[in-house]
């Protein structure tokens, strides 16, 4: 076998082709359940399973469906059979890329978008393409606030580098349960100060250093007037935190989605948190002008991400869209929420708290094992 | 049935212990090859993936999945050749 003629490419090549006028042809080569259950989906990407093992056959009606006119990108768990495949392919003449480390690789990339720059402030939204995850990075003279960090922190010190920036806050909205936080590790690799609501550490018998985030009204961020300001929203988890910056930007955590509302039922009291999360939408996000800008931490679909590549919405228009956001009895909206809830649980969602709230550590290696799949956090709107 | 007894009944045994995917699926294809109709290969591998890929590959054959032992880290398939 001459794996040498091969070409491979990383993940990032293969987003920046993603964006390109005509998108990606992809060849996911795993088993079908596999694939059925996660894979790499995105505006103008055409994707194809065919198990590798399909290719041990001589069978020419395994390459009718794949096209000579457009490279194909062959993806695996990690990088491995996608190769193998590709081999095959290129002996055959096509245009093959086989995708360096996979889906796991998929799973563990950050793209960066510019939410919004003026003279004043930066905002960056950093997507998990491969998991629905979001971060945020605020920088304004110098400063910098990072929210809801992921575990590859390096990421965002080579960002902070690049920007120039010193990163003064590190905060948690809530407790994740689906992915493993790097919070509380970048704000002690960069000297700054970790916050998250103890309501979400204690709830989980947590053991860690951290700054009660509810003990601040108010964060600065820079010399610039950036007020930060905090409201407890809870709902998702007892203690999730939203934060307005700029009167005009809504981090909502896992409150309010693009796509619908936080899951009430990860802690198991569906109907107790879904009333809290009346409470928070009726009350606290009713204040909120139509023009404010709701940036989540999760998304659900790659469809969220809108034609300025972030995931984000006006408030209005969440409004216009979700009648869980305009419906205001408490009871109807109670019902809603608890039919949509289910029991099906992120994968490793005991394990992954623990680890977030300093109970438990486990090596890197284990950490990518544990997170890997899809998310799950997002209830979708309650009439979808 | 234990994993000594498994192997002593084999015709076959394919061993891609500490190979990664595609691997032990390669392997095992190129073993089974070499076997008769009824014949019984042993398959021993220690990629996670296999556990998934050597059934989903087994069930698009005419072979049959006898068996799958886990432990230690250790995977065996016992594959009947159809």
């Amino acid at each position: 076998m001459r794996t040498d003629s091969v070409q491979k490419v990383t993940i990032e090549t293969l987003v920046e082709a993603m964006q390109q006028p005509g998108g990606v042809f992809i060849l996911d080569v795993r088993n079908r359940e596999d694939y059925d259950a996660w894979k790499i989906e995105s505006h103008h990407v055409t994707s194809r399973n065919i198990p590798y093992f399909d290719f041990l056959e001589e069978d020419e009606r395994l390459f009718s469906d794949l096209p000579q006119d457009r490279p194909i990108y062959t993806v695996c768990a990690k990088g491995g059979s996608s190769e193998y495949v590709a081999q095959i392919l290129s002996e055959k003449g096509y245009h093959v890329y086989s995708v360096s480390g996979g889906m796991e690789a998929w799973s563990q990339y950050y793209h960066p978008q510019i939410v919004y720059e003026d003279e004043k402030l930066k905002l960056v939204q950093f997507i998990r393409l491969g998991k629905g995850c979001l971060t945020y990075m605020l920088m304004s003279e110098g400063e910098a606030m990072i929210v809801d960090a992921l575990r590859r922190v390096d990421f965002y010190e080579a960002y902070a580098e690049k920007e120039g920036v010193t990163i003064k806050h590190v905060i948690d909205t809530h407790i994740h349960a689906d992915h493993i936080s790097g919070g509380q590790k970048l704000a002690e690799r960069v000297g700054a100060t970790y916050y998250v609501s103890s309501h979400d550490v204690f709830e989980h018998g947590g053991s860690m250093r951290f700054e009660p985030l509810e003990k601040h009204s108010t964060l600065r961020v820079g010399s610039v007037e950036v007020d930060v300001i905090v409201i407890p929203t809870p709902g998702h988890t007892p203690g999730s935190t939203s934060l307005l910056i700029d009167k005009r930007f809504f981090l909502s955590g896992d409150t309010v989605f693009v796509s619908g509302l936080g899951r009430p039922d990860l802690g198991g009291r569906v109907e107790e948190w879904a009333r809290d999360l009346y409470r928070t939408v009726s009350q606290k996000l009713s204040d909120l002008d139509d023009a404010v800008w709701v940036l989540p931490a999760h998304y659900a679909h790659f469809t969220e991400i809108n034609e300025d590549g972030i995931v984000g919405a006006k408030l209005g228009e969440l409004r216009r869209f979700n009648e869980l956001l305009r419906e205001m009895d408490e009871d109807v909206f109670t019902k809603a929420v608890e039919a949509s809830a289910s029991t099906e649980r992120p994968p490793n969602f005991d394990k992954i708290i623990a680890i977030n709230v300093g109970k438990l550590s486990v090596t890197p290696e284990d950490e990518i094992e544990l997170e890997i799949g899809p998310n799950r956090c997002a209830v979708h709107h309650a009439t979808a | 049935m234990n994993v000594q007894e498994i192997v002593a009944k084999a015709d076959l045994v394919v061993d891609a212990s500490g190979l990664g995917c595609p691997m032990p699926v390669v392997r095992a294809k190129k073993g089974i090859d070499t076997l008769q109709s009824g014949q019984i290969m042993v398959l021993k591998a220690t990629d996670r993936g296999s556990l998934k890929d050597v059934p989903a590959w087994v069930q698009q054959t005419r072979h049959t999945l006898e068996e799958v032992v886990e432990g230690d880290g250790e995977y065996i398939f016992v594959v009947r050749k159809g």
